[in-house]
C-alpha cells in the first residue's frame, strides 16, 4: 500500500497544542469553527488527529518560502 | 430633499413562519367579495380593490394611512379561508413532520437518547455553518424506522405524499378477498409436493379458532380480527392484507401538528416561538396590497387586472361556494371536491409552475404569473430587479477605431455627450463657466440640461429659457452640464470576463455616432470593429470619479493580474511597422525622420546617425530610441530571433517586434510599466503606435494574391514531394493488406496504419511548406507579419502557397459519410490519402470539390467547438463568480467570506499581487539591481535625491491635459 502522506508533494501536517491554537485564534480574532476544515479521514491528516483538533499545514512556497495554514479537523 | 428620511440601520432579520393571528392583525381589511369595482368605477368595500389596501390612482387618498399614491406603500388585507389548506411551499417539511411524529400523541418518535444526539449534531453543524438539512433529514430517517411510538405505544403507519399537496396514511387492512385467499391456500399448491391440503378442522386446531368460526370465515360471512388473521396467515403462509390509503385532510394535519410539543420540533431545527408547524396549514390568506398588483387602464378605457388579482378572485369565489354548500348541508363528496378546488387555487396563487398540476390560465390561454413566478429566474425579482438594475447616465453604441486618440481616451459622440451630464456645484470661481453652459442650452454641445436651485427645485434648461436662466445662476446652484473633454467615464464591453473588461477613459467629444477607441485597448476588451457595441457610464459623484481615475483608468490596467505582464501593447500593424523600422535599420533623411516622429512629442531630431554623400541621415533604431526612457537598459531576444540590446535608452541592436512592444509581455512595455511608471508606459505605447503607423505608411504595406505565388519549378517540386508521400502511403496500405504491418506498442494494426499515414502526410505538407518558404523574400508581407509576430504564422503561409494538408474531424482523418467510404466518389474501404480528406491543393491554387467538402467538414468542427466552448465556459464563469463573489481580503491580510470564516490566512498564500511579482523564475525580481539603482540615485546629490525619493509619489490622477506639466516635472 502506498502511504500518500509520505509523498513529496504532501506538505507537513502537524497537530498543534492548545496554547498555539489560542494564539492563532487570538491573532485572527476568530472562533475555532472559522478555521478552514480538514476531514479526519483525509489521507494527509496525521493519524493522531481527532475531531476538534487543529492541524498546522506547512507548505513550501516559491514566493514566501513557507506558507502556514491551520485547519480544524472535522468528520 | 424634504421627501428623504434619515437612513435607518437594520437590527436583525428573522426568517420563520407567520402566525395566522399576525396575518389578521396586520390586515387593513377582511376581503369578502370577489368583485373589484362597481358600475361607476369605484372600488367596492371589502372587495379586492378596497381603498384601505392602498391607492394606485393619483389624486385618491389611502383610507388606511391617508397618504397619496406614490407615498403609500399599500397595506395587506386578508381572506378567512372556509377550510384549512396546505401551503405548497412547505409540502416537503409537512411530509417530514408527518413521517417523524406520532399519529396519536404527535410527539417526535425518538427517545431521549436519540434526541440528545441530534440536538448535539445540530449545534455542531450550526457552528460549522454546514447544511442543517442533512441532520434533520437523518433525524426523520431515524424516526421512520420506529414501528411504534416510544411514548404512547401507538403503531405508526407509512405516510405517502402525492405531489403537490395530498398526503395518505398507508395501513395494512384485511383484504376484501380474504375468504378466496384462505380457500386457495387450504387447497395447497398442486405443483409443490410438500404442500398438503389443509382441512378446516386442521386449521381450527392449529390456530385455536373455533371450528364454526373457521367455517364462517371461509364462507366470507365473518371478518377475522387482527390476531386471528395473523394466526391464519402464519399457518397457511398467506398474505390476507391489502394497502388501505387513508387520505389526511388539511384539517387533520393541522390538528396533528398543533399537538407537537415545542421541544420536539426544536430537535428538527425549528424554533417553535417563530415557527409553529401548524402555521404551515393556512387558515387565513393574506391579500397583497393593491400596489403589488396594480390594475392597468387600457386605451379603450377598460380596466385590466393583474394576474394576482385574477387568482384572488378565484380563491374568494370558491371560498364562498364552499361556505354556502357546507351551510346548506351538501353531501361530503361535493364538499371534498370544493375543498380540493380551493387547495388548487391557493396552490397556484403561490406557484403556478408545479409539475403534475395544470397551471392556472388566463382567458387567452397564457399561464398566470403568480407569486413564485415573480421571483424566480433570470427576469425574476432577484436576478432581474435586484442584482441587475437598469441604470441612468449610460450609453451604448457601435465602436470604431481612432489611432489619434490616446489609449486612455475614448471618443464620445456629441449627441451622447449632450445626454450624459455631470453635476457642477456652482461657486464664485466657476460661476461664469457654469453660466456659459446654461446659456448654451440643452442642444448646443457644451451646454446644460438641468439646474437645481439651493431650495431643491430642479429646472429643465430649454432652448427658450436658457439665456434667462443663465443669468439667474448663482453660487450654491447645481448645474447639470454636458460631458466635455477630459471628463472621466467608465467603458465596458460584454462579456465582462476579467477586470480589464471595465476600464475608465477620458472623454473626447467627437462628431458622428460611434464610440472611438485606440486600437491598443482592443485586446483587454476583446473588441474588434465588425459591429461590436460598447457601454459607457458617466460617473455621478466626486468619489466615484476619483476612484475611477486612480484605479480604473486604462493606464493603470496595463499589467494584467492574470499573468503579471503587460496586456496592453502594440498590435498588428504597429508590430509590422516597428519591424520594418528597425529590422534592417534603414536610413532616413531629415524630412522623412521628422515625418516619422511627427505624431509623437519629439519635435527636435537627435544628432544625425551619420552622413551619406554629404547629407545627414537618421537610422530607424535611432529614431525608435527617441521614444525610450533615457536611462533604460535592457537585453532580450526578439520574436525574429536576434538579440535586442538597449543601453542608456538607445536601441543599439536588434529588431523591435511583438516580444519587444507587443501586448502579453512585450519586454520594453513591461519593463517601462514596472520600472518607470504607468504614465511613462502609456506614453510609450501611444508613441510606439504612432511611430509605427507612420513607418508602415512610409514603407507601404499590402498583401495580395501574388505575394503567395511561387515559381513553376517550385510548384513542380512540391507536387513531387506530395506524390512521394502518396506512394509511401500506398506502400503502407499494401503492407497492411498483406497483413505484414507491425503494430506500435499499445495500438492495434488499424490504429498504427492511421498514425503512419497521418505522419507521412503531415511530413509531406511540411516539406511543401519548406519548399514554398524558400521562395519568399524577407520583405514578403506575409513573412514580415509572421516573423514579427504581428499576425499569422508560417503555417498560414504554407497553406496559402504550398499545400493545405490533412483535414481532421475529432483528431482523426475523415472517416464518416457513407458505408465504408467518405463519399460515393470513392471505392469502399479505400484507405488512400485523398479518400480521407487530404487536401493537396493550396488556398492560392484553389481546392477541388471533394477537397472543398472535406475542408468544410474540418472547418465546421472548429465552429461548433467554439460555440460549445463559449456557452460552457460562460456558465462555468457564472458559477465560479457566484461562489467566489463574497470572498474579500481583509485588512489583516486574510481572505474571508461574509461569515468571517477564513479561506486563506494570507492572500494567495503569499500576500502579493500578481502584477507586483516576477512573472516567472527566470525573470525573478532583480533585488540587487533595484538596490543599486536606488543607491546610485542617492549618491549623485545626496540629500536632495533622498528627499525626492521619499516624497515623490507617482501621480495617478492626472488628466492627459496635464501631460506637459508631468513631462517637465520628470525631465525624462
Ligand atoms: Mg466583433
Ligand atoms: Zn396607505
Ligand atoms: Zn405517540
Amino acid at each position: 500500500m502506498v502511504d500518500v502522506s509520505q509523498h513529496e508533494l504532501v506538505p507537513d501536517h502537524t497537530v498543534v497544542d492548545d496554547e498555539e491554537i489560542e494564539d492563532v485564534l487570538e491573532e485572527y480574532d476568530i472562533k475555532k469553527t472559522d478555521l478552514p476544515k480538514l476531514q479526519r479521514l483525509d489521507p494527509a491528516a496525521p493519524d493522531e488527529a481527532s475531531v476538534g483538533d487543529v492541524v498546522r499545514v506547512t507548505r513550501d512556497s516559491r514566493t514566501t518560502d513557507q506558507a502556514v495554514v491551520y485547519r480544524l479537523v472535522v468528520d | 430633499m424634504s421627501s428623504q428620511q434619515t437612513p435607518k440601520t437594520i437590527g436583525s432579520l428573522n426568517f420563520g413562519l407567520m402566525d395566522p393571528e399576525e396575518y389578521r392583525e396586520m390586515s387593513a381589511t377582511k376581503v369578502i367579495t370577489a368583485d373589484t369595482y362597481d358600475d361607476d368605477g369605484f372600488p367596492i368595500d371589502m372587495g379586492l380593490m378596497d381603498p384601505r389596501l392602498g391607492v394606485i390612482d393619483p389624486g385618491l387618498e389611502c383610507k388606511t394611512c391617508g397618504k397619496h399614491s406614490g407615498s403609500c406603500n399599500g397595506h395587506f388585507g386578508h381572506i378567512e379561508l372556509a377550510a384549512p389548506v396546505i401551503h405548497v411551499g412547505f409540502n416537503k417539511l409537512i411530509r417530514r413532520l408527518l413521517r417523524g411524529t406520532c399519529r396519536n400523541c404527535s410527539r417526535l418518535v425518538l427517545d431521549e437518547h436519540e434526541r440528545d444526539e441530534f440536538r448535539d449534531r445540530l449545534t455542531r453543524t450550526r457552528e460549522l455553518q454546514e447544511d442543517l438539512n442533512d441532520v434533520t433529514k437523518a433525524a426523520i430517517r431515524q424516526a421512520r424506522k420506529k414501528d411504534t411510538c416510544p411514548f404512547c405505544g401507538e403503531v405508526q403507519y407509512d405516510i405517502q405524499h402525492e405531489k403537490p399537496t395530498t398526503y395518505y396514511e398507508v395501513q395494512q387492512v384485511l383484504s376484501s378477498e380474504f375468504s378466496q385467499r384462505i380457500v386457495a391456500a387450504m387447497e395447497g399448491d398442486e405443483e409443490e409436493e410438500d404442500s398438503q391440503p389443509v382441512s378446516p378442522q386442521e386449521l381450527s386446531d392449529k390456530t385455536g379458532i373455533a371450528a364454526s368460526r373457521v367455517q364462517e370465515i371461509i364462507s366470507g360471512e365473518f371478518r377475522p380480527r387482527e390476531e386471528d388473521r395473523k394466526a391464519i396467515e402464519k399457518v397457511l403462509d398467506v398474505d390476507l392484507t391489502e394497502e388501505d390509503m387513508n387520505k389526511l385532510m388539511p384539517s387533520d394535519i393541522r390538528d396533528w401538528f398543533e399537538d407537537i410539543p415545542d421541544e420536539d420540533i426544536e430537535v428538527l431545527g425549528m424554533v417553535a416561538e417563530r415557527s409553529r408547524p401548524e402555521w404551515m396549514i393556512l387558515t387565513v390568506l393574506p391579500v397583497p396590497p393593491v400596489t403589488a398588483r396594480p390594475s392597468i387602464t387600457l386605451d379603450n378605457g377598460q380596466r385590466s387586472e393583474d394576474d394576482l388579482t385574477h387568482k384572488l378572485v378565484d380563491i374568494i369565489r370558491i371560498n364562498q361556494r364552499f361556505m354556502e354548500n357546507r351551510e346548506a348541508g351538501a353531501p361530503q363528496l361535493i364538499i371534498e371536491d370544493l375543498w380540493e378546488l380551493l387547495q388548487y387555487h391557493v396552490t397556484t396563487f403561490m406557484d403556478n409552475e408545479i409539475s403534475g398540476t395544470p397551471p392556472a390560465r388566463h382567458r387567452s390561454g397564457r399561464p398566470l404569473k403568480t407569486l413564485s413566478q415573480r421571483l424566480k429566474g433570470k427576469e425574476g425579482r432577484f436576478r432581474g430587479s435586484l442584482s441587475g438594475k437598469r441604470v441612468n447616465f449610460s450609453a451604448r453604441t457601435v465602436i470604431s477605431p481612432d489611432p489619434t486618440l490616446s489609449l486612455n481616451e475614448v471618443g464620445v459622440p456629441d449627441r451622447v455627450a449632450s445626454e450624459m451630464t455631470q453635476t457642477m456645484n456652482v461657486n464664485e470661481r466657476n460661476l461664469e463657466e457654469a453660466q456659459r453652459y446654461v446659456a448654451n442650452g440643452p442642444e448646443a454641445h457644451p451646454g446644460a440640461n438641468y439646474v437645481k436651485r439651493p431650495d431643491g427645485r430642479r429646472l429643465k434648461v430649454t432652448e427658450k429659457n436658457c439665456e434667462e436662466l443663465s443669468e439667474k445662476v448663482e453660487p450654491g446652484w447645481e448645474v447639470s452640464r454636458h460631458l466635455i473633454d477630459g471628463d472621466i467615464i467608465i467603458f465596458n464591453r460584454q462579456p465582462s470576463l476579467h477586470r480589464m473588461s471595465i476600464m475608465a477613459h477620458e472623454v473626447v467629444v467627437m462628431p458622428y455616432k460611434t464610440f472611438r477607441l485606440n486600437t491598443v485597448v482592443c485586446p483587454p476588451y476583446n473588441a474588434d470593429f465588425d459591429g461590436d457595441e460598447m457601454n459607457m457610464h458617466a460617473l455621478q459623484n466626486e468619489e466615484a470619479r476619483a476612484e475611477a481615475r486612480v484605479l480604473m483608468r486604462v493606464q493603470e490596467q496595463i499589467l494584467s493580474p492574470r499573468f503579471g505582464e503587460n496586456i496592453i501593447g502594440a498590435i498588428q500593424d504597429h508590430i509590422s511597422g516597428t519591424y520594418l523600422l528597425t529590422h534592417e535599420n534603414p536610413h532616413f533623411n531629415e524630412t522623412q525622420a521628422l515625418d516619422l516622429l511627427r505624431a509623437t512629442r519629439i519635435d527636435e531630431l537627435p544628432e544625425p546617425s551619420g552622413t551619406e554623400d554629404g547629407t545627414p541621415y537618421w537610422t530607424g533604431r535611432d529614431l525608435f530610441s527617441e521614444l525610450l526612457p533615457d536611462d533604460m537598459n535592457l537585453a532580450f531576444t526578439s520574436e525574429a530571433g536576434d538579440d535586442v540590446v538597449i543601453e542608456d535608452g538607445q536601441l543599439l541592436e536588434g529588431t523591435i517586434d511583438d516580444s519587444a512592444v507587443g501586448g502579453f509581455g512585450g519586454e520594453i512595455v513591461d519593463t517601462t510599466a514596472k520600472m518607470y511608471s504607468k504614465t511613462r508606459a502609456r506614453i510609450l505605447i501611444n508613441e510606439v503606435a504612432s511611430l509605427a503607423m507612420r513607418s508602415i505608411m512610409h514603407f507601404g504595406f499590402s498583401i495580395g494574391i501574388d505575394d503567395e505565388s511561387i515559381p513553376e519549378a517550385a510548384e513542380e517540386h512540391i507536387q513531387e514531394a506530395i506524390d512521394n508521400a502518396y506512394e509511401r502511403v500506398q506502400e503502407l496500405i499494401e503492407t497492411y493488406d498483406r497483413g505484414e504491418l507491425e503494430s506500435l506498442p499499445g495500438r492495434t494494426v488499424d490504429e498504427t496504419l492511421e498514425m503512419k499515414i497521418m505522419q507521412t502526410l503531415g511530413k509531406a505538407r511540411d516539406s511543401a511548406g519548406d519548399i514554398a518558404e524558400d521562395h519568399f523574400a524577407d520583405d514578403n508581407p506575409a513573412v514580415v507579419m509572421a516573423e514579427s509576430g504581428a499576425r499569422g504564422s508560417l503555417l498560414n503561409l504554407t497553406q496559402m502557397a504550398g499545400c493545405v494538408g490533412q483535414q481532421a474531424v475529432r483528431g482523426e482523418r475523415i472517416n464518416r459519410g457513407y458505408e465504408d467510404r467518405t463519399l460515393s466518389h470513392f471505392k469502399q474501404d479505400d484507405l488512400s490519402a485523398d479518400a480521407h480528406g487530404f487536401v493537396e491543393a493550396s488556398y492560392r491554387s484553389g481546392l477541388d470539390p471533394k477537397e472543398f467538402f472535406f475542408h468544410a467538414m474540418g472547418g465546421r468542427e472548429g465552429l461548433v467547438d467554439t460555440a460549445v466552448r463559449t456557452s460552457k465556459s460562460g456558465y462555468l464563469q457564472r458559477r465560479l463568480i457566484n461562489a467566489l463573489s463574497e470572498l474579500e481580503t481583509q485588512y489583516d491580510g486574510t481572505v474571508r467570506d461574509t461569515s468571517d470564516t477564513i479561506v486563506q490566512f494570507e492572500f494567495g498564500e503569499d500576500g502579493t499581487s500578481p502584477v507586483r511579482v516576477s512573472s516567472d523564475e527566470e525573470n525573478s525580481v532583480d533585488v540587487e539591481g533595484i538596490a543599486d539603482r536606488v543607491l546610485d540615485e542617492e549618491f549623485q546629490s545626496a540629500e536632495q535625491k533622498q528627499e525626492f525619493l521619499g516624497e515623490r509619489a507617482e501621480p495617478t490622477n492626472l488628466s492627459e491635459h496635464a501631460d506637459d506639466w508631468w513631462m517637465a516635472e520628470g525631465d525624462d
